[in-house]
């Protein structure tokens, strides 16, 4: 067992190594770079200045000496510290990953709730009126553009209804967590959280929908049907906890479609998450910053994957993971 | 017996001739209401992206009309843009290059999610290991991210935008695949197969393939709504290609300008919402046509 | 008796406000938090190592310098009481109040002025603004004197709070690189008369009022809160709403017209003089056919500025037919224009070599532009595509996917045309020079990166660099003027309608010549 879990350890580690590589390629190739981007925020720029920063950062030295550097940085780590703004990396995540984290979570427990029970229902009767209005709502969340859903949202309540505020986490100069302040905050993330939840919802529902109705169709059901259990008995006890199973799966693989959807919902709001400081990143090349978040990112998926096997073992034990 | 790791089932016995399980699914999908319309939907605006710029032989980046016309007025039917072109000239065209990415990006997503997906599921062991490794790999990127690094790499185009979009989305089709090549490889009529000396080659794709296509039919129509919205939010975020006219470039262009002229950000947005919702309808549709067994179910 | 007080403390604060150089007319009411927002998102808030609008912001509401100005062009006392420039032009002695303190209680002295001024010397993305500048000799506590190498008009300029903060050399002088001071963001200490409460990198600076500010009974306010989001329209939104008070650096025309038509917002363009925003069109002369002045020409008049007015400004901006702002004290009115004129722009073509072929094309081109700022930018290079067909000139526009990318492509001089937006900062030296000069063609960009070389023009800047008299240095910058529009290395299209929206709460608008990049000391809200 715990050979078994410092393989997959030793195995995640390289593989997020392999991912920042990547990355760090892929950003390194990209057409300019960071000393265009402090030239552009200066208003321009000095030959001196400008050799200076190459030097600082590192940008005259070959690519794998590079790279090679930022490894072993990180290993220890140390994520650097951001070409933009010159702060530490890690600082700049961790004041971001709880709003990012809470805009996520929300979004996804609202969906899998909602999403999980109407797909439920509408699998008892697969083609009857509620299962059909009920694949219809759910494909329009999942048809709209994440960003388009947030924009007409912003409008309605914008001019229309004011009820809700439509960008920021908190009101301007808002600060500390008394209870004033937490309400604040939900009060800015009833319409992101929606936004987000929206689009995953027919996700859920029609996975949850297609799964039950799977199980309700295999044999141990129909057995359990003939010991004379009752119909919700059988469609809540047995049918749902093997429907769950490709749902537990959909959750982890949908992690980062949520955060790709948690990119543009943070724009659109202005919700100061990952998301957001990240496509930044990519227009500013700040590349530490870029490679700090994704490096987060991917451990969060891994992680997600690896809750998931778990949980898969847990409902099931006759699954064997490869 | 195990329950099904996929999310359709097949049945048991040994499998009809895919024709004559065709006929029959076709016939439940077209008795499907909201199938029906879904594709109703996806002809009628096939028939107006491919033919109305026929009809119409306009240029959408033309200026056609005074700065932000709302909608119904003499020059724009749809309202016009912040620069005066023509919302209703935009959405005629712009569909062909959504569309055109779209199906570009998924039949390369599916492409390459469908090989290393069925090479995994039909050899296991080692092939297995190495190439579920590398669709982790990709899995953990996520994957707007990837998309937005790889089109500020290779400057925005509808090429490089679609190779984007089907290179960062394919690691579903790839477990879905796998899922299905795992379960089907152990049946009857292929060990049958092999016990006659049939090759992997021959088995994969004319045994195997034609059983898993089902639920791969109804994930590719899935992956072609997808890349759409990717399109779409590319295309917002500013890195579309803006010589060329696409629903995403709409939305992005008259972004700063939703207060005033909010028609030209809703209506393409329409147009997506639409299209990706009729794709959807045939997908849910298509999957309650190959599940026979469950309808039996009332 | 609070009547009689009140009374009294009316008057105080109408004479107050008769001193202060920004005057507002009703008597200011203490209090209150003015929040502003910004679409730019400032690496940190030390504007002596950092230039630009976003770090202004902040910074000079966190750090004083020796001067400040008004509307007019005309300096005022700030950290320096008075001051005395010599015959000769090449020292300026400055005179340093004796009541100012930074942020953490310690005197404000001519060490700290003459470290400051070093500093920036060396580390300030601007090299022209100090480059004489020799030393900085401190013969008493309050006393500065700036030694510089030859006569340097633009010294007064660069002596202004978004160009000068005056640093603590007890907090920066401890031998670390400025540019990478932890002091940038965190703890900054300066004069000013706001101090830092907390600055949440690409979010909000919370700034609080400064009790020991050396203007007595000033600031008014007491926290000003910088709300940053990229997107102007939300911004707008929060305006109306009442979450914010201000917005400075608006120029898009779609907000400015519906702050217009608002009567609950206050719009001015007041407040810009200084920074002067021009919009312009750049060739590269160093690549065919751009090295020929009857192409450049030719393309010139065939640019219709009203409609880049009209259309894509919504009237809100200005046309500019010069490198410098007019607005600015040493601009001309007489330079060569280019009146719209298809038929004239197609002979110069003709003349120049360039004859329609088959298919009425002359030329293929291509026009870069800035990512970004969609209206002085993409708009432009599409406006620019459908006008130039009409002299037989395919321009296609090139995309770039964002500001880095752009920033190469011309930085390294691999581009046909493209627009620009390119600040004048004050005075012609510190942002007008390094556009002309044949000493300043490299690669990076806002450089000389046209590759224009004018021994004439050389001349005439470097000697108006060093003219003291203002009339003959408006003289050499108005021949300067003419020779760079007749040779036309720049198509000037406009002046950025930058605009200030404020609620009617707001009193005490900022509207000298740097704007809201100066001291808020005498806004209030009412």
């Amino acid at each position: 067992m715990w050979v078994y879990l410092l393989r997959r350890l030793a195995y995640a580690v390289v593989l997020l190594l392999a991912v920042v590589s990547l990355n760090f390629l892929l950003i390194h190739i990209s057409p300019g770079d960071p000393v265009e981007t402090i030239a552009g925020s200066m208003g321009g720029l000095s030959e001196e200045l400008r050799a200076q920063l190459r030097t600082q950062y590192g940008l005259d030295k070959p690519f794998l000496v590079q790279l090679g550097v930022y490894l072993v940085q990180v290993l220890h780590g140390n994520l650097g510290h951001s070409y933009y703004f010159n702060l530490p990396v890690s600082d700049l995540i961790l004041q971001r990953v709880p709003a990012t984290l809470l805009l996520v979570i929300t979004s996804v427990v609202f969906a899998f709730l909602i999403g999980t029970l109407l797909g439920t229902l509408s699998a008892r009767k697969p083609n009857g009126p509620l299962s059909q209005t009920i694949t219809v709502i759910a494909s329009v969340g999942y048809s709209a553009p994440v960003f388009w859903t947030g924009i007409v949202l912003i409008i309605l309540f914008a001019s229309i209804l004011p009820i809700f505020p439509v960008s920021d986490m908190r009101s301007p100069g808002a600060e500390g967590w008394g209870l004033a302040s937490i309400l604040d905050v939900f009060n800015h993330l009833v319409l992101p959280a929606f936004t987000l939840a929206f689009v995953q919802l027919a996700q859920y529902s029609r996975l949850a929908r297609a799964s039950v109705m799977d199980a309700l169709a295999s044999d141990y059901i129909r057995t359990a049907r003939a010991k004379g259990l009752s119909e919700r008995r059988v469609l809540y006890k047995h049918a749902l906890r093997n429907g769950i199973l490709p749902v537990l799966t959909m959750l982890g693989m949908q992690f980062g479609n949520v955060l790709a959807g948690a990119i543009l919902v943070e724009t659109v709001f202005n919700w100061p998450g990952l998301g957001r400081l990240a496509f930044d990143s990519v227009l500013r090349r700040d590349y530490p910053t870029l490679l700090g978040i994704l490096l987060f990112s991917s451990m969060l998926v891994i992680i997600m994957n690896q809750l998931t096997d778990l949980a898969y073992r847990l409902v099931d034990p006759r699954i064997k993971t490869s | 017996m195990r329950p099904a790791a996929s999310t359709q089932s097949t049945p048991r016995r040994a499998p009809a001739r895919p024709a004559g399980q065709t006929r029959e699914a076709l016939r439940v999908f077209l008795r499907n209401p909201a199938a029906v319309i879904g594709l109703v939907m996806l002809i009628a605006i096939l028939a107006v992206t491919i033919f109305g710029p026929m009809v119409m032989s306009a240029d959408p980046f033309e200026i056609a009309a005074a700065p932000m016309e709302p909608p119904g007025s003499e020059y724009a039917l749809l309202g016009s843009d912040y620069l005066g072109r023509d919302v209703l000239t935009g959405i005629v065209y712009g569909g062909r290059a959504t569309l055109t990415v779209g199906l570009v990006a998924a039949v390369l997503s599916v492409l390459i999610g469908v090989t290393v997906g069925a090479l995994a599921g039909y050899y296991g062991g080692w092939v297995d290991e190495v190439l579920m490794r590398i669709t982790e790999f990709f899995q953990v990127m996520p994957t707007l991210l990837l998309a937005m690094v790889l089109v500020t790499l290779f400057s925005p185009s509808l090429a490089t935008i679609s190779i984007a979009i089907g290179v960062a989305s394919w690691t579903s089709n790839a477990r879905l695949a796998r899922a299905e090549f795992l379960r089907l490889r152990q049946r009857e009529y292929v060990l049958a197969e092999r016990v006659i000396g049939a090759g992997h080659g021959r088995i994969i794709w004319k045994v195997i393939l034609p059983n898993a296509i089902a639920p791969l039919i109804v994930s590719a129509t899935l992956v072609i709504g997808t890349a759409i919205l990717f399109e779409a939010g590319l295309s917002f975020l500013g890195l579309g290609d803006p010589n060329i006219m696409s629903w995403g470039l709409i939305i992005g262009n008259n972004r700063p300008y939703i207060l005033t002229a909010w028609w030209a950000v809703t209506l393409p947005g329409v147009a997506i919402f639409l299209t990706v919702l009729a794709v959807s309808l045939i997908g849910d549709g298509l999957n309650d046509a190959f599940n026979p067994k469950l309808r039996g179910r009332e | 008796m609070p009547g009689f007080k009140r009374v009294c403390i009316a008057a105080l604060a109408c004479a107050l406000a008769a001193a202060a150089p920004a005057g507002a007319a009703d008597a200011p009411r203490r209090g209150g938090t003015l929040v502003m927002g910004s679409t730019e998102s400032p690496r940190h808030l030390n504007g002596a190592v950092q230039s630009g609008t976003a770090t202004a912001l902040p910074s000079t509401q966190l750090f004083a310098s020796p001067l400040r100005y008004d509307a007019d062009w005309k300096p005022h006392p700030y950290l320096a009481e008075s001051w005395e420039m010599s015959q000769d032009g090449k020292s300026l002695t400055l005179h340093l109040r004796k009541n100012a303190v930074f942020h953490d209680g310690k005197p404000v002295t001519s060490e700290d002025v003459a470290f400051s001024i070093m500093a920036i010397k060396k580390n300030h993305p601007f090299q022209t603004m100090f480059a004489p500048v020799e030393k900085v000799e401190t013969p008493d506590q309050y006393t500065a004197v700036i030694r510089m190498s030859h006569a340097h008009p633009a010294i007064l300029l660069a002596l202004s709070p978004a160009l000068c903060p005056i640093l603590p050399k007890h907090v920066y002088g401890d031998g670390q690189d400025l540019k990478d001071h932890p002091r940038n963001s965190r703890d900054v200490v300066g004069s000013g008369p706001f101090k830092l409460k907390s600055f949440t990198p690409g979010q909000e600076i919370v700034l609080e009022r400064f009790d020991k500010y050396f203007i007595p009974d000033e600031p008014y306010l007491d926290r000003i809160v910088i709300k940053i989001n990229p997107d102007a329209t939300t911004l707008m939104l929060g305006l109306e709403r009442g979450d914010l008070q201000l917005i400075p650096l608006i120029s898009e025309p779609t907000l400015l017209r519906r702050a217009q038509a608002d009567k609950n917002l206050v719009m001015t363009d007041r407040g810009y003089e200084g920074i002067g925003a021009l919009s312009w069109l750049a060739f590269n002369t160093a690549r065919k056919p751009f090295d020929d002045v009857r192409v450049r020409q030719a393309i010139a008049h065939a640019i219709d500025k009203n409609f880049i007015v009209k259309a894509l400004n919504a009237g809100f901006a200005k046309p500019s037919n010069g490198p410098i702002i007019d607005s600015s004290p040493l601009a001309t009115p007489d330079v060569k224009k280019y009146p719209l004129d298809l038929e004239k722009a197609g002979q110069l073509l003709d003349e120049a070599g360039f004859k329609k072929n088959g298919d009425g094309v002359r030329m293929k081109i291509t026009v870069d532009y800035m990512p970004g700022s969609d209206v002085q930018g993409k708009n432009v290079a599409e406006y620019l595509r459908s006008q130039l067909k009409k002299i037989g000139i395919d321009a296609q526009g090139r995309a770039s996917a964002d500001f880095p990318t752009w920033a190469k492509r011309i930085a390294s001089h691999d581009f046909d045309m493209t627009t620009d937006i390119v600040f004048n900062w004050g005075d012609p030296v510190i942002g007008v020079h390094r556009t002309y000069l044949s000493s300043n063609i490299r690669d990076i960009i806002w450089t000389n990166t046209q590759s224009y070389s004018n021994p004439k023009v050389d001349e005439l800047l470097d000697k108006a660099a060093q003219e003291n008299d203002p009339a003959r240095r408006k003289a050499l910058y108005a021949e300067f003027e003419r020779i760079v529009t007749t040779d036309a290395p720049i198509v000037y299209l406009t002046v950025i309608p930058y605009h200030t929206l404020a609620s009617r709460k707001v009193g005490g608008l900022p509207v000298s010549i740097w704007g809201a990049m100066s001291p808020l000391d005498t806004t209030y809200l009412k």
